[in-house]
């Protein structure tokens, strides 16, 4: 090159390159990329964090929790120490709640359907039209004089979003606003409803009590409030007194809460409730129920002999007698039913049978027992609600009965049965639209794609369900600004109203949820007595309430007894084991399928921290399995990490084979929460989603899915996908590192040190 | 001679007791309740989240290149229907007498004033000679250079480094919160007090089955858990005189048919 070439290039460069650099100054503003520190904001300090107390919503426990915040950004999470439920503990879930809000697979702005449905291709919109496209939907089907046919399908929203949605959806003309997940504990209310005639789930008071009697309660990992339960439960093992108290599990297949059981009862799948009415026939056979109805629960329980039982519940005879001693001797002793009872097809009368249990040996109203908790919670009504449900739901759409759905927050297509064709039924539908942060199965579905903020960056509160004994109301903040182009789910409804005009617009004339939900907090402090006695003026009030997360009276109240009649619970107890689809020959092994400790009903799965952490009881990470035993598997010439197809009468999947010495030879067991077919990178095509291939069965009074209803067989096959386990052995090969001391030699050494 | 026998005398014993310090500032413990831990793992995904522990994928996990410094451990005795299960967490036990340090040849691990085995990321030249030392099988290696993908990096803690290839890590008792709470009380003219500082570990586990403190200070909660006689040390006989206490689980010992 001639060197004047040469300089005239290196000259056009410079000259590009500079006016470059002035193009992009003139585009962006200079303080864009610098925060002003000369004027810095309130709560940035370079280097120094700010935390904000809020709630996390990864269960439905209703946590407190604090958020650490540097420089605008959300850094960690820890549990709000002030908290009755969270006590200041968190769990994995919530833990990983930082990675929903920086997720890469976020949707990021509103987004139309260009193609046809379920395949993928959406435009990116403005806010304004994606809200009025929704707005002129809704008015259209107003024009038409059909606003019934609008469906409103939600998570569990408690609290003031609940009664937006609601408040909503009556001004606008519609009931039909369904509130659907997987885990939604409708059985556990219909039966403490039937049996004990309370509307919320009580506080089971495990901290206190000394014989924790538990049919298929996994409170480790899943049920109901497992950070506030695996709390008393570490008090209840070591605790001021010194006595330790006794966990016996009673399940299938141990679960984490069961490998920390004294002791495993394995019955047969479907047999619990007979197990614990065989126990109950005892307690009153044998003169502990000093009832005035002792002769009606003896008539009431006389068919269920333990002998009787012991063949049927696959349990000894000599056992089932220990048990109602224990249980009836120690004292304070408590007994509870979980998810694997409640998902059976006669799922309630085993919840029944537990509320049985601890009215006879009258643990009800007792510290260590079950204690009810006030029906009014402080704002809002009970969420106990079973005339509809998801399938009635499935129905009205393939019945052409439902003109636009909107749905929020929670995933059908992903958590229902291929049987029961919920993805054939939307496509009935003729609008939907979905307001999800992410791309899951069922907002694949959707024609209008409404982005929603998470947790962390949006308003709202809940009330705890269970409480504690006394209500707990927990505030969400937002502890970061939004980082997409994202909007809360309040905001979205109120700028709907406005689009929508009319009576939804006179009911709802807020212009930003934050003010609707500062106004419902206003309405609660001034007819809440204990409220308005704790702060001078309602700012006053609203401010502490942001401080310390939430309000809870100081004191607890006392929980009053209530009595389980033999009158009312006879129509709901059962005589017979649960039903299980499938003949025994050709179908051999029973299926069990959970939620996951990590995942959940699925909506775990996209978070890498989760995917990566071993599964508690396999060690298995990033992907799913099923657990047999290894000598139901030995005869089927299975081997560890082998591929087997799962099949039932209603499909089969692949799985990989984990051998588990915790398992029934004649179960097989799932857990459910892989196996997405969208949901972000981390989460799809990732293991297989048991859930797929259960019979479309349902409890006839809540018409709850029944999870564990089917039998499967299990055949060899090929794969090019390997399991993926962090364990090596299981065993310890005598090198002593989890090391034990007998109950006996305990209770001697707290004698000598006390 | 004698005076050289003397000389050989004193250097072996230096090497034999590699804490140069005769007197530590704090002594950080750790007291684990196994009867109370049921393995749910929370410290776990807390210590990710604390830590920056990038997440490796399926693939790397195959090949034991799965980053967590703290694990639960999960072992289990008998069959069907007579199973007992058993959980450890395992982390860093900061030995006192470290196998680790003796083996560096750069001086990146070595024991601190607070009794503190710790790892400097700058010195170390990923000879992986601790890894090898290492008793329980803590130190994790990177053994590339791991991405946290957009924009999940923005939740990593300012507070802690991140690490590149070629560097060995391990559990710090997340010194950055000891420093910070150190500097805080020095600030304010005052020492540590026990429950100022809290592993991310500790500060999660939902049953309280970890506690953390001072040993040296005699009040502290951790040595006053520290004198249960359920104490013992992990692999103790090793001689290793770790900084991690563990209390034993109560269990029945034998078969557990009938509790």
């Amino acid at each position: 090159m001639k060197r004047r070439n040469f300089l005239k290039i290196i000259g056009a460069g410079g000259v590009g390159s500079g006016l470059g650099y002035l193009f992009g100054k003139a585009n962006k503003p200079p303080t864009s990329e610098l925060i002003p520190y000369l004027i810095p904001p309130e709560d940035i300090v370079p280097g120094v964090a700010s935390w904000y107390s809020s709630l996390c919503t990864q269960c439905n426990a209703g946590c407190g929790i604090i958020v650490k915040t540097m420089e605008g950004r959300a850094k960690k999470i820890e549990g709000n120490p002030l908290h009755p439920v969270s006590k200041g503990k968190v769990c994995s879930r919530g833990q990983a709640s930082l990675q929903a809000l920086y997720n890469p697979d976020r949707i990021k702005s509103p987004l139309k359907r260009t193609g046809d449905r379920g395949k993928g291709s959406y435009e990116e919109i403005s806010w304004d039209e994606a809200i009025s496209i929704l707005s002129r939907n809704l008015i259209a089907l107003g024009e038409k004089d059909e606003n019934d046919r609008l469906h409103f399908l939600t998570s569990l929203t408690r609290g003031s979003l609940n009664r937006l949605i609601n408040d909503f959806m009556t001004s606008y003309g519609s009931p039909n606003h369904l509130q659907y997940e997987l885990i939604q504990n409708k059985n556990l209310l219909f039966a403490n409803n039937a049996s004990m005639g309370i509307q919320t789930i009580p506080h089971y008071d495990i901290a206190n009590t000394k014989y924790l009697l538990s049919f298929g309660a996994d409170f480790a990992s899943t049920w109901l409030s497992p950070v506030n339960y695996s709390s008393a439960y570490g008090q209840m093992r070591q605790g001021e007194d010194g006595i330790r108290g006794r966990l016996i599990q009673v399940e299938p297949r141990l679960s984490l809460t069961g490998a920390n059981a004294d002791e495993w009862v394995p019955a047969k799948p479907g047999t619990e409730s007979i197990l614990a009415l065989a126990i109950a026939h005892l307690i009153v056979k044998e003169g502990h129920y000093k009832g005035a109805d002792g002769a009606a629960w003896k008539a009431l329980l006389s068919e269920y002999s333990p002998k009787r039982a012991a063949s049927i519940t696959d349990i000894a005879e000599e056992r089932i007698h220990h048990l109602a001693k224990d249980f009836v001797k120690t004292r304070p002793s408590l007994a509870i039913g979980g998810e694997s009872l409640a998902r059976y097809e006669n799922g309630v009368s085993g919840l029944v049978a537990v509320n049985i249990l601890n009215h006879l040996a009258g643990n009800i109203g007792k510290k260590g027992g079950v204690i009810p908790n006030t029906a009014e919670p402080l704002t809002g009504k009970s969420t106990l609600e079973s005339k509809n449900s998801i399938a009635s739901l499935a129905q009205a759409a393939s019945d052409s009965k439902i003109k636009t759905l909107l749905v929020y927050n929670t995933n059908p297509v992903f958590t229902t049965p291929n049987a029961m064709k919920m993805k054939e039924s939307l496509q009935k539908i003729p609008f939907i639209a979905s307001f999800s942060s992410f791309m899951d199965e069922t907002t694949a579905m959707a024609d209008l794609i409404l982005p929603v903020h998470t947790s962390l960056e949006d308003w709202g509160d809940d009330f705890a369900e269970p409480a504690v004994g006394y209500p707990v109301a927990t505030i969400m903040q937002p502890a970061v600004s939004p980082t997409l182009n994202t909007m809360g789910i309040g905001d979205i409804i109120l700028s709907l109203a406005k689009g929508v005009g009319g009576k939804v617009k006179d009911k709802l004339p807020w212009n930003g949820f934050s003010d609707y939900l500062k106004d419902a907090w206003k309405d609660s402090y001034s007819k809440n007595k204990a409220m308005s006695a704790s702060a001078l003026t309602f700012d006053g009030f609203w401010n502490e309430l942001l401080a310390r997360g939430g309000w809870w009276p100081s004191e607890r109240a006392n929980g009053k007894a209530v009595a389980v009649s033999p009158n009312a619970v006879e129509s709901h107890i059962s005589k017979t084991p649960s039903h299980f689809e499938g003949n025994e020959s050709e179908y051999p092994l029973y299926l069990t399928t959970y939620p996951h400790s990590h995942y959940l009903d699925g909506r775990g799965a996209n978070l890498p921290w989760l995917q990566e952490m071993p599964d508690p009881m396999t060690s298995v990470v990033w992907g799913s399995w099923i657990e047999v035993n290894p000598k139901t598997a030995a005869k089927m010439g299975i081997k560890e990490g082998d591929t087997v197809t799962v099949e039932s009468p209603y499909g089969k999947i692949k799985a990989h084979a984990y051998l588990a010495p915790g398992i029934r030879p004649d179960t097989v067991s799932m857990p459910i929460g892989q196996g997405h077919a969208s949901y972000g990178r981390y989460a799809k095509d990732r293991g297989s989603n048991p859930i797929e291939i259960l019979p479309f069965k349902k409890d006839a009074n809540t018409l709850e899915l029944a999870l564990n209803s089917t039998r499967v067989r299990l055949s060899r096959t090929a794969s090019s996908d390997k399991m993926v386990k962090i364990e090596g052995s299981t065993r310890e090969l005598g090198r002593n590192i989890v090391q034990t001391i007998s109950p006996d030699k305990f209770n001697k050494m707290n004698k000598e040190t006390a | 001679m004698a005076g050289l026998l003397a000389r050989i005398a004193e250097r072996w014993n230096i090497h034999r007791e590699p804490g140069f310090f005769k007197k530590l500032d704090h002594k950080w413990t750790m007291v684990i309740d196994l009867d109370k831990c049921n393995g749910c793992g929370a410290c776990v995904t807390s210590c990710y989240a604390e830590n920056n522990l990038p997440v490796v994928g399926k693939e790397e996990c195959g090949v034991s290149r799965a980053f967590s410094w703290l694990r639960i451990e999960r072992y289990v005795e008998g069959e069907y229907p007579d199973v007992k299960v058993k959980f450890i967490p395992v982390m860093c036990q900061h030995c006192s007498k470290a196998p680790c340090e003796t083996g560096c040849p750069v001086y990146a691990t070595y024991h601190n004033q607070d009794g503190l085995n710790v790892q400097v990321y700058n010195r170390c030249v990923g000879t992986f000679t601790c890894a090898t030392y290492c008793t329980y099988d803590v130190r994790r290696f990177n053994w590339r250079t791991y991405k946290f993908e957009q924009p999940l990096d923005q939740q990593l803690n300012p507070d802690v480094s991140v690490r590149e290839m070629g560097i060995m890590e391990k559990c710090t008792f997340c010194i950055q919160r000891i420093r910070a709470a150190k500097d805080k009380a020095k600030d304010e003219g005052k020492t540590v007090e026990d429950g100022d500082i809290q592993t991310a570990c500790v500060q999660t586990c939902p049953t309280g089955a970890m506690t953390f403190g001072d040993l040296q200070d005699a009040d502290s909660k951790v040595a006053k858990l520290a004198k249960s006689p359920r104490r013992y040390k992990l692999l103790e006989e090793l001689n290793t005189d770790p900084s991690v206490i563990y209390l034993k689980r109560v269990m029945k010992e034998g078969p557990s048919k009938h509790g």
